[in-house]
């Protein structure tokens, strides 16, 4: 059978070198043409726990979504089988390790109590006993699951010998012994493999000898499989392809977008983009060096949002990125850039709250946190990215944004977007514009808060001859103290005026994009990493006979009232869903309080995991067919 | 900037007469004029609090910030643009209760920045209750019982966070905290000068009377001789400099304690790695093209970030233009 898709779950214990296999996996299928998107789904721990890459493969397009069931499921542990025997559909592949035979569920010790409770009692069900071999067997006549083994041990042994490798030197392979067994299933050419491992591990030729013997010796122990999922050749037409993180789309965006300052405090899952933009803190260019790049880990998320203030009061393009817990902390900083109208990018990459919640799975919990965090009323601006290429883009317009208007811009990401990585086309440059604002003119008698315009004009700390004051409190033109109540009025009015600027230049090809049929039977509504899923299911659902639309917002705030009132008008409420990684669907209360427009229809996840392809269509489904106003989705473990 | 520049601005300092922080004032101001900086690349940072106006009454510029957060954003300030003069003023609530996160943070840095703190024993704007240096026992007439909470010693801290000027001062004792400030100022990397500060209003117990009658000059000494000039000198330096800082309160020594010429600065440390550092800094670097596109080209980007890319191989499949 020809395919153009394929999904599967490739799953072992933190630290076995999972990360290494995704990378080498997504560069082979990235060289032979295919899109991929791989999502890498851990616990807060370091080595041991349960961890997965989940994947979807591509001959037709980029996927931006993820789906279940997987066609194979590649398990190095017992606990990858237990905990996802449910994810591989009928008919599917169970690769394994052939060292997780007889293995007692009651046996492995990383697996959580309430965990081991749930997944007993789905096997008690099934009539399946809680061990590996029982439950291989069940697969395979229930479920016509084909199993194929693979004996490492073996290939340890054989590396061991030809490369002298101690045993914990040929167990680090563990993973892409298995990475290697899909690429032979999928029937990639070795030439792809071997370029990814190039890739991977540069010049480390003992790395990629061994790699490839590794390939080698796992073709010949699965030659019997090789290609039976192979996909149909790719159909897609770019030379050049990047195969990135969110984290990592997000650090090039600032970069091309001119970044000078970034502070920090190490927080999940933000710390990767300061690492990468300390990586590349000098670029070169034709002309010469270009940056630098000053990364500062500072000693608490308080001192990072204030050195960017500081740093930004210089001149120079100023961000930080953090998540829940640290935003937080910064926004009595934030207040204080609101009140001193100093531009500042806040990089905000929600993951599951509350306090620590889950510190390494996603959600979307956190916009009314970026939205009306603070005290007092000031002017912000709040940007979400739907997936990697609109988070380059918006990385670098944020700062467009902070700086002409004088405001925090706060640029909301999540953590299914930061951790996944994607095949992606190059940016364009033409797309970048650099604007920053109106400048004042040097010299004394210079105002900085200056009341004749909407937008005073600004001047860097240092401008010659020129000096000028700021404070927390209410300020008078040249920023010292008043508590006079006719400056308070205007200073405070003027302040958040600007937003109303905003909304007005701002594009409204911006802030809000449409997908799918004009005039739709119904709408799903969305922001961020909801966009990839929700147009994907929009497709499927057209194939169905349901034509839907899917409005990504992107400005969330100052919300695009009118061009949202303008799309959904005529549109029945019932027919229109807001989609959400969090329990209350806060997109909905957003339209509400902006344009009256009321959301009939909520569709919930918060377990953690991102919304899969197949979950949501059928919520769309049920919920247009039925009077339930809500459903909740929670597949994925 | 004119000729003769009033180092004072026209803002009236609006603290309880006799307060401490006049002196501090005008020792600042004094020092800034006699130091003939340029009033454009000088910044004075402030935390929250009575000392936290100072920034207003100084014709340089003036951040004043959030409570206990002038360090950061004085860092911040000095990291992007190092032609600078930073100087921050703070309580003692402000640099040693919420900020002190921050204020040993500087010290680990050695980043040329001076700190200047109003050391009151009281938290003075919000009316008088005990700051963290606050001696254990005291009952000033602010609080309703006596403290609970022992005093941390700035100068100790200092030392220890890695500060390389740590001198003390005391706010009446105007031409010598001026000649500190001026040390401090011409010193490179983070100084810290502790000021006796006397919160007339609050605190009843460290008034000018009880500091007139204990403090004495350091430099009266002719053998004290603070300044570490060489990486051998350090230790015995450092001893001798917490011993004075250490010494019982009957007599109470103000001046250097401790000078160390021998340490890196932040800034050197950076420009060891980022050579174009000294030339190119955040706030002068050139961010876009003449055509207002970024400085990288597509080229430079592909070239940058090869890592993440990929050259596809030319395969056998049909091509669309889905790009
Ligand atoms: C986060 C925060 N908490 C509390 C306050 C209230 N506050 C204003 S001034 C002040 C005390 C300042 O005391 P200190 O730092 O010793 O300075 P002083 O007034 O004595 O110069 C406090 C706690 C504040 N502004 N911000
Ligand atoms: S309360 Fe104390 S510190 Fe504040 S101005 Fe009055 S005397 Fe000075």
């Amino acid at each position: 059978m020809r395919r153009t898709e394929l999904s599967l779950i490739l799953g072992g214990p933190q630290g076995s070198g999972l990360e290494t296999a995704m990378w080498i996996l997504t560069l082979s299928l990235a060289r032979a043409g295919y899109g991929v998107i791989a999502d890498r789904e851990y616990y807060s721990n370091i080595v041991g726990r349960h961890s997965y890459i989940h994947m979807r493969v591509s001959s037709a397009r980029r996927p931006r979504s993820l789906k279940l069931p997987v066609e194979v499921l590649v398990a190095s542990d017992a606990e990858t089988l237990f905990t996802h025997f449910n994810d591989i559909g009928d008919g599917g592949y169970l690769i394994y390790d052939t060292s997780i035979k007889a293995k007692q569920l009651s046996d492995v010790p990383s697996v959580e109590d309430v965990t081991r409770k749930r997944i007993m009692s789905q096997l008690s069900s099934l009539g399946v006993r809680g061990d590996t071999d029982s439950l291989i067997s069940y697969l395979a006549s229930s479920r016509s699951v084909l199993p194929i083994p693979i004996d490492s041990v073996k290939i340890f042994r054989a590396l061991s010998e030809r490369f002298k490798l101690n045993a914990k030197q040929a167990s680090r392979f563990s993973s892409s012994i298995l990475g290697s067994a899909l690429t032979v299933v999928m029937g990639l050419d070795p030439e792809d493999l071997e370029y990814a491992v190039r890739r991977r591990f540069g010049a480390r030729k003992d790395l990629l000898e061994q790699n490839m013997f590794v390939a080698q010796l796992v073709g010949e122990m699965v030659k019997d499989y090789r290609g039976i999922v192979k996909l149909e050749d790719p159909s897609m037409n770019a030379e050049r392809i990047m195969v990135v993180t969110g984290n990592e789309t997000v650090a090039m965006g600032k970069i091309i977008g001119g970044v000078r300052f970034q502070s920090y405090y190490p927080i999940t899952p933000a710390a990767d983009e300061s690492i990468m933009l300390e990586k590349y803190e000098v670029l070169d260019s034709g002309k010469g060096p270009v940056g630098p790049i000053l990364v500062l880990q500072a000693e608490d998320e308080i001192a990072a949002i204030a050195s960017v203030i500081g740093a930004s009061l210089t001149g120079a393009r100023s961000s930080t990125a953090t998540s829940g817990p640290g935003f937080d902390l910064m926004i009595e900083g934030i207040g204080w850039a609101g009140n001193n109208e100093t531009p500042v990018v806040i990089t905000y990459y929600q993951r599951g709250g509350p306090s620590t919640g889950l510190p390494t799975r996603g959600g979307q919990s956190d916009l009314f946190n970026a939205l009306f965090s603070g005290h007092g009323e000031f002017a912000r601006v709040v940007l979400a990215s739907g997936d990697h290429k609109e988070a380059l883009y918006d990385a670098a317009e944020a700062f467009n944004i902070a700086e002409k208007y004088q405001v925090p811009v706060i640029h909301l990401l999540d953590k299914f977007l930061a951790n996944s990585i994607v095949t992606e086309t190059l940016p364009d440059f033409s797309l970048v514009k650099l604007e920053r604002g109106m400048r004042g003119a040097e010299g004394p008698g210079y105002k900085r808060f200056d009341l004749s315009s909407t937008i005073s004009p600004r001047l860097p700390l240092g401008a010659k001859d020129t000096v000028m004051w700021y404070t927390g409190d209410e300020h008078d033109e040249l920023g010292h103290i008043s508590e006079d109540p006719e400056n308070r009025a205007r200073m405070y009015s003027k302040r958040i005026e600007k937003l109303k600027l905003i909304n007005m230049e701002i594009p409204s090809s911006f802030k809000l994009t449409v997908h799918g049929h004009e005039s739709p039977d119904y709408a799903l509504v969305g922001w961020g990493f909801v966009k990839g899923v929700a147009i994907e299911a929009i497709e499927q659902l057209s194939s169905r006979g349901l034509r839907g639309m899917y409005v990504n917002l992107r400005l969330m705030w100052p919300f695009p009232t009118e061009e949202f009132t303008r799309l959904v008008r005529g549109l029945d409420p019932d027919k229109i869903i807001a989609v959400e990684h969090s329990y209350g669907v806060s997109i909905a209360d957003l339209i509400a309080m902006n344009t009256g427009v009321r959301v009939g229809k909520k569709i919930s996840k918060y377990t953690g995991r991102p919304i899969y392809l197949n979950e949501l269509t059928e919520a769309v489904q049920s919920l247009l067919s039925g009077r339930t106003e809500r459903a909740e989705v929670s597949l994925g473990a | 900037m004119p000729d003769r520049w009033s180092f004072k601005s026209t803002v009236w300092p609006d603290w309880c007469p006799g307060c401490g922080n006049y002196g501090i004032l005008t020792a600042l101001i004094r020092s800034l004029e006699e130091l003939g900086v340029d009033p454009s690349k000088t910044v004075v940072v402030s935390g929250i609090g009575c000392s936290g106006k100072t920034p207003h009454f100084v014709n340089v510029n003036g951040v004043h910030t959030l409570h206990g957060r002038a360090i950061p954003f004085a860092m911040g300030i000095k990291l992007a643009r190092p032609e600078l003069t930073v100087v921050v003023h703070g309580g003692d609530g402000d640099l040693l209760g919420i900020g002190a996160g921050h204020f040993v943070a500087l010290g680990r840095r050695n980043l040329d920045i001076v700190v200047i703190l109003h050391n009151n024993g009281v938290y003075g704007l919000t009316k008088g209750q005990a700051s963290p240096t606050l001696p254990l026992g005291s009952k000033t007439k602010g609080i309703p019982r006596p403290n609970l909470q022992a005093a941390v010693n700035p100068l100790m801290l200092a030392l220890a966070a890695g500060y390389t000027f740590v001198a003390r001062g005391y706010a009446f004792e105007g031409e010598h905290l001026k000649t500190l400030i001026k040390k401090a100022v011409e010193h490179k990397g983070s100084a810290i000068i502790d000021v006796l500060q006397p919160c007339v209003t609050f605190n009843d117990i460290l008034t000018p009377e009880y500091y007139k009658a204990r403090i004495y000059k350091l430099e009266s000494d002719p053998g004290w001789d603070p300044v570490v000039r060489t990486p051998e000198e350090r230790e015995a330096k450092l001893l001798r400099a917490v011993q004075k800082a250490l010494e019982p309160w009957d007599k109470i020594p103000i001046g250097v304690l401790y000078a160390d010429e021998t340490q890196s600065t932040m800034e050197e440390r950076l420009s060891e790695r980022l050579k174009i550092y000294p030339a190119l800094n955040p706030s002068n670097s050139p961010i876009s093209g003449a055509d207002g596109g970024p400085v990288i080209s597509v080229d430079d980007f592909a070239k940058a970030f090869s890592d993440y890319i990929v050259e596809v191989k030319k395969t056998q499949g049909r091509f669309n233009l889905k790009g």
